[in-house]
Protein backbone atom coordinates (compact mmCIF):
# COMPACT_ATOMS: atom_id res chain seq x y z
CA UNK A 1 0.00 0.00 0.00
CA UNK A 2 1.77 3.54 -1.25
CA UNK A 3 1.41 6.52 1.16
CA UNK A 4 -1.58 8.07 -0.68
CA UNK A 5 -3.17 4.58 -0.83
CA UNK A 6 -2.91 4.54 3.22
CA UNK A 7 -4.07 8.59 4.15
CA UNK A 8 -6.82 7.78 1.79
CA UNK A 9 -7.90 4.65 3.79
CA UNK A 10 -7.25 6.52 7.07
CA UNK A 11 -9.60 9.44 6.16
CA UNK A 12 -12.15 7.13 4.95
CA UNK A 13 -12.39 5.58 8.22
CA UNK A 14 -11.70 8.80 10.29
CA UNK A 15 -14.23 11.22 8.93
CA UNK A 16 -17.45 9.64 9.57
CA UNK A 17 -17.19 9.03 12.83
CA UNK A 18 -15.91 13.18 13.34
CA UNK A 19 -18.75 14.12 11.27
CA UNK A 20 -21.61 12.47 13.31
CA UNK A 21 -19.76 14.02 16.38
CA UNK A 22 -20.03 17.33 14.49
CA UNK A 23 -23.67 16.87 13.52
CA UNK A 24 -24.61 15.39 16.82
CA UNK A 25 -22.64 18.59 18.60
CA UNK A 26 -24.58 20.98 15.99
CA UNK A 27 -28.28 18.94 16.98
CA UNK A 28 -27.34 19.68 20.48
CA UNK A 29 -26.65 23.35 20.43
CA UNK A 30 -29.87 23.92 18.18
CA UNK A 31 -32.02 22.27 20.62
CA UNK A 32 -29.78 24.41 23.76
CA UNK A 33 -30.56 27.71 21.83
CA UNK A 34 -34.09 27.03 20.89
CA UNK A 35 -34.63 26.22 24.37
CA UNK A 36 -33.37 28.95 25.65
CA UNK A 37 -34.07 31.72 22.68
CA UNK A 38 -37.26 33.23 23.59
CA UNK A 39 -37.04 33.24 27.20
CA UNK A 40 -33.75 35.12 26.69
CA UNK A 41 -35.44 37.34 24.34
CA UNK A 42 -37.64 38.44 27.36
CA UNK A 43 -35.08 39.09 29.73
CA UNK A 44 -33.08 41.29 27.51
CA UNK A 45 -35.96 43.16 26.15
CA UNK A 46 -36.80 44.06 29.73
CA UNK A 47 -33.48 45.08 30.66
CA UNK A 48 -32.93 47.15 27.19
CA UNK A 49 -36.70 48.01 26.43
CA UNK A 50 -36.23 47.52 23.00
CA UNK A 51 -37.38 44.74 21.17
CA UNK A 52 -34.91 44.92 18.02
CA UNK A 53 -31.79 45.56 20.10
CA UNK A 54 -33.04 42.70 22.43
CA UNK A 55 -32.86 40.24 19.38
CA UNK A 56 -29.44 41.75 18.31
CA UNK A 57 -27.96 41.08 21.37
CA UNK A 58 -29.48 37.30 21.61
CA UNK A 59 -28.24 36.58 18.36
CA UNK A 60 -24.76 38.02 19.87
CA UNK A 61 -24.52 36.23 22.31
CA UNK A 62 -25.76 33.16 20.47
CA UNK A 63 -22.89 33.35 18.07
CA UNK A 64 -20.48 34.10 20.41
CA UNK A 65 -21.82 30.75 22.60
CA UNK A 66 -21.03 29.00 19.76
CA UNK A 67 -18.02 30.29 18.47
CA UNK A 68 -16.19 30.20 21.81
CA UNK A 69 -18.16 27.79 23.75
CA UNK A 70 -19.46 25.11 21.54
CA UNK A 71 -16.50 22.78 23.22
CA UNK A 72 -17.83 23.31 26.51
CA UNK A 73 -20.14 20.41 27.84
CA UNK A 74 -23.80 21.05 27.91
CA UNK A 75 -24.28 21.74 31.34
CA UNK A 76 -22.04 24.99 31.31
CA UNK A 77 -23.74 26.42 28.30
CA UNK A 78 -26.38 28.19 30.46
CA UNK A 79 -24.72 30.27 32.44
CA UNK A 80 -21.86 30.84 29.28
CA UNK A 81 -24.78 32.07 27.33
CA UNK A 82 -27.15 33.95 29.90
CA UNK A 83 -23.11 35.48 30.69
CA UNK A 84 -22.17 36.91 26.92
CA UNK A 85 -25.84 38.12 26.92
CA UNK A 86 -25.23 39.68 30.20
CA UNK A 87 -22.72 41.50 29.35
CA UNK A 88 -23.87 42.51 26.27
CA UNK A 89 -26.77 44.16 28.07
CA UNK A 90 -24.22 46.11 30.25
CA UNK A 91 -22.12 47.15 27.09
CA UNK A 92 -25.81 48.22 25.51
CA UNK A 93 -26.03 50.49 28.32
CA UNK A 94 -22.43 51.92 28.60
CA UNK A 95 -23.19 52.73 24.62
CA UNK A 96 -26.28 54.34 25.49
CA UNK A 97 -25.00 56.61 28.30
CA UNK A 98 -21.99 57.65 25.89
CA UNK A 99 -24.67 58.44 22.76
CA UNK A 100 -26.99 60.48 26.02
CA UNK A 101 -24.00 62.66 27.11
CA UNK A 102 -23.13 63.33 23.09
CA UNK A 103 -27.03 63.90 22.22
CA UNK A 104 -26.87 66.18 25.35
CA UNK A 105 -23.88 67.87 23.90
CA UNK A 106 -26.06 68.76 20.60
CA UNK A 107 -29.00 69.75 22.50
CA UNK A 108 -31.57 67.30 20.83
CA UNK A 109 -33.41 64.68 22.17
CA UNK A 110 -31.71 62.31 24.16
CA UNK A 111 -33.45 58.88 24.17
CA UNK A 112 -36.84 57.93 23.37
CA UNK A 113 -37.31 56.14 26.21
CA UNK A 114 -39.64 58.64 27.93
CA UNK A 115 -42.18 57.70 24.80
CA UNK A 116 -42.20 53.98 25.60
CA UNK A 117 -45.57 52.67 26.10
CA UNK A 118 -45.09 49.06 27.75
CA UNK A 119 -48.80 48.69 27.33
CA UNK A 120 -48.23 48.98 23.54
CA UNK A 121 -44.89 47.31 22.86
CA UNK A 122 -46.63 44.42 25.10
CA UNK A 123 -46.73 41.27 22.48
CA UNK A 124 -50.00 40.55 21.02
CA UNK A 125 -52.65 38.13 22.07
CA UNK A 126 -53.11 34.13 20.81
CA UNK A 127 -55.33 31.95 22.19
CA UNK A 128 -56.32 32.86 25.37
CA UNK A 129 -59.32 34.09 27.09
CA UNK A 130 -59.89 37.79 26.92
CA UNK A 131 -59.85 38.78 30.41
CA UNK A 132 -57.28 35.70 31.38
CA UNK A 133 -54.99 37.70 28.80
CA UNK A 134 -55.68 40.95 30.13
CA UNK A 135 -54.86 39.86 33.93
CA UNK A 136 -51.59 38.50 31.97
CA UNK A 137 -50.63 40.93 30.04
CA UNK A 138 -51.36 43.68 33.62
CA UNK A 139 -49.62 41.66 35.47
CA UNK A 140 -46.67 41.31 33.67
CA UNK A 141 -46.56 44.98 32.10
CA UNK A 142 -46.67 46.19 36.22
CA UNK A 143 -43.52 43.24 37.42
CA UNK A 144 -41.89 44.53 33.90
CA UNK A 145 -41.69 48.08 34.69
CA UNK A 146 -41.35 47.13 38.43
CA UNK A 147 -37.94 45.21 37.19
CA UNK A 148 -36.96 47.81 34.96
CA UNK A 149 -36.61 50.10 37.40
CA UNK A 150 -34.23 47.91 39.59
CA UNK A 151 -30.65 48.75 40.25
CA UNK A 152 -28.69 46.44 37.31
CA UNK A 153 -27.57 43.54 39.09
CA UNK A 154 -30.83 43.39 41.02
CA UNK A 155 -32.07 43.37 37.90
CA UNK A 156 -29.90 40.54 36.27
CA UNK A 157 -29.86 38.31 39.83
CA UNK A 158 -33.84 38.63 40.09
CA UNK A 159 -34.27 37.60 35.58
CA UNK A 160 -31.83 34.67 35.88
CA UNK A 161 -33.15 33.10 39.13
CA UNK A 162 -36.73 33.65 38.45
CA UNK A 163 -37.49 33.85 34.99
CA UNK A 164 -34.41 31.83 33.66
CA UNK A 165 -34.75 29.52 36.82
CA UNK A 166 -30.88 29.26 37.08
CA UNK A 167 -29.21 28.04 40.65
CA UNK A 168 -27.38 30.53 42.42
CA UNK A 169 -24.01 29.12 41.41
CA UNK A 170 -25.47 29.09 37.65
CA UNK A 171 -26.04 32.53 38.15
CA UNK A 172 -22.99 33.42 39.48
CA UNK A 173 -21.40 32.11 36.49
CA UNK A 174 -23.68 34.03 34.67
CA UNK A 175 -23.20 37.56 36.39
CA UNK A 176 -19.65 36.84 37.38
CA UNK A 177 -19.95 37.44 40.95
CA UNK A 178 -19.35 35.31 43.87
CA UNK A 179 -22.66 32.50 45.15
CA UNK A 180 -23.20 34.90 48.10
CA UNK A 181 -23.68 38.36 45.99
CA UNK A 182 -26.10 36.94 44.18
CA UNK A 183 -28.16 36.27 47.42
CA UNK A 184 -27.85 39.22 48.66
CA UNK A 185 -29.17 40.97 44.88
CA UNK A 186 -31.63 38.17 44.60
CA UNK A 187 -33.16 39.15 48.08
CA UNK A 188 -33.08 42.89 48.23
CA UNK A 189 -34.94 42.43 44.51
CA UNK A 190 -37.59 40.52 45.38
CA UNK A 191 -38.34 42.62 48.86
CA UNK A 192 -38.26 45.63 46.49
CA UNK A 193 -40.12 44.14 43.68
CA UNK A 194 -43.06 42.78 46.33
CA UNK A 195 -43.36 46.05 48.40
CA UNK A 196 -43.80 47.67 45.02
CA UNK A 197 -46.29 45.43 43.08
CA UNK A 198 -47.95 45.30 46.52
CA UNK A 199 -51.47 45.47 45.36
CA UNK A 200 -51.24 42.85 42.42
CA UNK A 201 -50.22 40.30 45.38
CA UNK A 202 -51.22 37.99 45.69
CA UNK A 203 -53.27 37.26 43.01
CA UNK A 204 -52.88 39.31 40.33
CA UNK A 205 -49.34 38.14 39.30
CA UNK A 206 -49.81 35.58 37.15
CA UNK A 207 -52.72 33.64 36.10
CA UNK A 208 -52.62 30.11 38.51
CA UNK A 209 -54.19 32.11 41.33
CA UNK A 210 -57.05 33.19 39.51
CA UNK A 211 -57.67 29.74 37.74
CA UNK A 212 -58.33 27.99 41.08
CA UNK B 1 -36.00 32.46 52.02
CA UNK B 2 -39.26 32.88 53.14
CA UNK B 3 -42.75 31.38 52.07
CA UNK B 4 -43.79 34.42 50.63
CA UNK B 5 -40.97 34.98 48.40
CA UNK B 6 -41.19 31.76 47.29
CA UNK B 7 -45.01 32.21 46.55
CA UNK B 8 -43.74 35.82 45.07
CA UNK B 9 -41.21 34.14 42.85
CA UNK B 10 -43.63 31.69 41.25
CA UNK B 11 -46.05 34.24 40.39
CA UNK B 12 -43.52 36.11 38.54
CA UNK B 13 -42.37 33.36 36.61
CA UNK B 14 -45.89 32.50 35.94
CA UNK B 15 -46.26 36.07 34.57
CA UNK B 16 -42.75 36.07 32.90
CA UNK B 17 -43.45 32.24 30.96
CA UNK B 18 -46.87 33.96 29.49
CA UNK B 19 -45.10 36.76 28.27
CA UNK B 20 -43.28 34.28 27.02
CA UNK B 21 -45.60 32.29 25.28
CA UNK B 22 -47.27 35.32 23.92
CA UNK B 23 -44.53 36.45 21.65
CA UNK B 24 -45.41 36.73 18.19
CA UNK B 25 -44.33 35.42 14.73
CA UNK B 26 -42.27 38.15 13.76
CA UNK B 27 -39.66 37.79 17.14
CA UNK B 28 -39.95 34.23 16.30
CA UNK B 29 -38.89 34.09 12.84
CA UNK B 30 -36.10 36.57 14.11
CA UNK B 31 -34.71 34.27 16.76
CA UNK B 32 -34.86 30.84 14.34
CA UNK B 33 -33.26 32.88 11.84
CA UNK B 34 -30.43 34.42 14.53
CA UNK B 35 -29.77 30.86 15.58
CA UNK B 36 -29.15 28.99 12.47
CA UNK B 37 -26.66 31.90 11.53
CA UNK B 38 -25.45 31.37 14.87
CA UNK B 39 -24.76 27.66 14.22
CA UNK B 40 -23.15 28.54 11.22
CA UNK B 41 -20.35 29.95 12.99
CA UNK B 42 -19.77 25.95 13.72
CA UNK B 43 -18.91 25.20 10.00
CA UNK B 44 -16.25 28.35 9.34
CA UNK B 45 -12.46 27.31 9.86
CA UNK B 46 -10.27 28.52 12.62
CA UNK B 47 -9.21 32.16 11.30
CA UNK B 48 -5.75 31.78 10.31
CA UNK B 49 -4.44 34.42 12.96
CA UNK B 50 -5.69 33.10 15.74
CA UNK B 51 -4.07 29.45 14.85
CA UNK B 52 -1.00 31.73 15.36
CA UNK B 53 -1.42 33.67 18.62
CA UNK B 54 -0.22 31.34 21.08
CA UNK B 55 3.15 31.50 19.22
CA UNK B 56 2.92 35.58 18.72
CA UNK B 57 2.07 35.89 22.22
CA UNK B 58 5.31 33.35 23.13
CA UNK B 59 7.37 35.54 20.62
CA UNK B 60 6.31 39.19 21.74
CA UNK B 61 6.43 37.95 25.68
CA UNK B 62 10.43 37.06 24.57
CA UNK B 63 11.17 39.82 22.54
CA UNK B 64 10.19 41.99 25.50
CA UNK B 65 11.95 40.53 28.07
CA UNK B 66 15.10 40.83 25.58
CA UNK B 67 14.62 44.48 24.81
CA UNK B 68 14.55 45.18 29.09
CA UNK B 69 17.49 42.68 30.04
CA UNK B 70 19.16 44.64 27.48
CA UNK B 71 18.47 47.98 27.85
CA UNK B 72 20.69 50.61 29.65
CA UNK B 73 21.28 51.61 33.41
CA UNK B 74 18.84 54.22 33.68
CA UNK B 75 20.28 57.50 34.60
CA UNK B 76 19.92 58.41 38.21
CA UNK B 77 17.93 61.34 38.44
CA UNK B 78 16.13 60.70 41.43
CA UNK B 79 18.64 62.67 43.73
CA UNK B 80 18.39 65.70 42.40
CA UNK B 81 14.66 65.51 41.85
CA UNK B 82 13.98 64.56 45.52
CA UNK B 83 16.03 67.71 45.95
CA UNK B 84 13.88 69.83 44.58
CA UNK B 85 11.16 68.53 46.14
CA UNK B 86 12.21 68.43 49.31
CA UNK B 87 13.72 72.34 48.81
CA UNK B 88 9.80 73.27 47.48
CA UNK B 89 8.33 71.32 50.12
CA UNK B 90 10.32 71.97 53.32
CA UNK B 91 9.10 74.03 56.21
CA UNK B 92 11.64 77.21 55.58
CA UNK B 93 10.28 77.52 52.01
CA UNK B 94 6.57 77.51 53.02
CA UNK B 95 7.05 80.47 54.92
CA UNK B 96 9.45 82.07 52.61
CA UNK B 97 5.85 81.94 50.57
CA UNK B 98 3.31 82.97 53.24
CA UNK B 99 5.77 85.82 53.53
CA UNK B 100 6.19 86.63 49.96
CA UNK B 101 4.40 90.03 50.40
CA UNK B 102 7.08 91.13 53.11
CA UNK B 103 10.01 90.06 50.44
CA UNK B 104 8.22 91.82 47.70
CA UNK B 105 8.03 94.79 50.00
CA UNK B 106 11.80 94.92 51.26
CA UNK B 107 12.60 95.04 47.23
CA UNK B 108 10.69 97.90 46.68
CA UNK B 109 12.47 99.58 49.71
CA UNK B 110 15.76 98.86 48.62
CA UNK B 111 15.12 99.85 45.18
CA UNK B 112 13.75 103.30 46.08
CA UNK B 113 16.97 103.95 48.36
CA UNK B 114 19.19 102.93 45.25
CA UNK B 115 17.30 105.40 43.52
CA UNK B 116 17.81 107.46 46.04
Amino acid sequence: MDVRTAVFAVSCTGTPRTEARALQKEQQLNQFLADVERRALRIAEIAVRDRDEALDLVQDAMIKLVRNYSGRSKEEWTPLFYRILQNGVRDWHRRQVVRNRVMVWFRRKPTEDNDYDAIAAAPDPTGRAPDEELANSEAMDSLEVAVRDLPARQREAFMLRTFEGLDVAGTAIAMGCSQGSVKTHYSRAVHTLRDRLEEHRPDSIGPAEGKS
Amino acid sequence: MKKSDEEFGRQAKEAFDSSVDRLDAAALSKLNQGRHAALGELDKPMRQWSRWMPATGVAAAVAVAVMVMQSPAPVNELPSAVTDMEILLGEDSIEMLEDLEFYSWIDTVDLEADVG
